[in-house]
């Protein structure tokens, strides 16, 4: 093997390395009486993928690694704040609303560390963008 | 290499506009809302349709548990965002400079609609953007950003109801 395609190879090894791997996505269903489901979803992207800042949302918290998802089940008609931080922080608040949310996470430039985003988007887009994304793994 | 005082002037002024450029914020709100001091309506009401925490100042100061009179006050939220690839970001000096990165734009509608009975007496509706651009020195959350966007279309309802309340008042009377 020469020495191009090695270093070919370990960049694409790291870059995939960073990648979060596991079941498909996995829509709540049913969603349980009384609650609300927040999905947070990070497609991938190398630029960021070094880092998985937490999120939370309510009580609940998770790192969520480029190209994953985790689902929030929230108590339904709460006002439930979604936070992330590093240099900068993001937050979102849902009140009631919907049964279903969407919440895209994208880690922008910063000066040290990537920026966190969270972005709420419309469900037609977000179902069709979080089918990419898979299941968490611990 | 040697620059002309206006080559170098010019840069200033370029590097200047990116600075304050990075800082921009707009909000508009279509109805043309001014800010005023809000204060209770001259009638009172029920909240038939809503969250208590999330109305108008002028119809939360209204309530009132057992009146014919029902409010109805529905709000919602469009998000767009655009940002630069981030590559392009990294290697753009004018970044370092507070250049804007992307921006965020929040869209908030609002209708109130005032029932007495069964009868609708007022209907009103607002609509209001808000949009805001981030650097890499500031970077809003949209959390604030949906604040922004409520209250102004929370404004523009209120100045509608102030200035109709005249006639709601007629109507509520004339069913009575």
């Amino acid at each position: 093997m020469n020495p191009r395609t090695a270093v070919l190879l370990l960049v694409a090894a790291a870059a995939l390395g960073c990648a979060a791997r596991g079941r498909p996505f996995e829509e709540v269903k049913p969603v349980p009486p009384g609650h609300s489901v927040i999905y947070v979803y990070r497609p991938y992207s190398f630029f960021g993928s070094a880092i998985a800042p937490t999120v939370r949302c309510g009580s609940q918290s998770a790192a969520i690694r480029p190209g994953a998802y985790h689902a929030f089940v929230v108590p339904a008609g709460e006002r439930i704040s979604c936070y992330v931080e590093t240099e900068t922080a993001d937050a979102v608040d849902f009140d009631g609303g919907p049964q279903i949310q969407y919440l895209r996470e994208r880690i922008g430039l910063g000066l040290i560390v990537g920026r966190p985003q969270l972005n709420p988007i419309d469900a037609d887009q977000a179902q069709s963008e979080i089918q990419t994304c898979c299941v968490e793994q611990p | 290499m040697r620059f002309s005082r206006s080559a170098i002037a010019s840069a200033i002024a370029a590097l200047a506009v990116g600075f304050c450029a990075g800082c921009a914020a707009t909000a508009q709100s279509l109805g043309g809302a001014r800010p005023l001091s809000a204060h209770p309506l001259p009638f009172k009401g029920r909240l038939a349709m809503g969250d208590p925490d999330q109305l108008p100042p002028a119809v939360a100061m209204s309530l009132a548990a057992n009146s014919r009179i029902g409010f109805m006050y529905r709000e919602e939220l469009r998000h767009e965002e655009h940002h630069s690839p981030t590559i392009l970001s990294a290697v753009n000096p004018l970044i370092y400079f507070g250049y804007p990165m992307g921006e965020y734009t929040v869209t908030a509608f609002a209708s109130l609609s005032i029932l007495d009975g069964d009868q609708i007496v007022g209907e009103y509706t607002a609509q209001s953007r808000v949009t805001r651009s981030y650097t890499i020195y500031s970077q809003p959350t949209h959390r604030d950003l949906d604040a922004e966007a409520r209250e102004a279309v929370r404004e523009e309802i209120d100045e509608k109801l102030y200035a109709d309340q005249g006639r709601i008042i007629a109507a509520i009377a004339g069913t009575e």
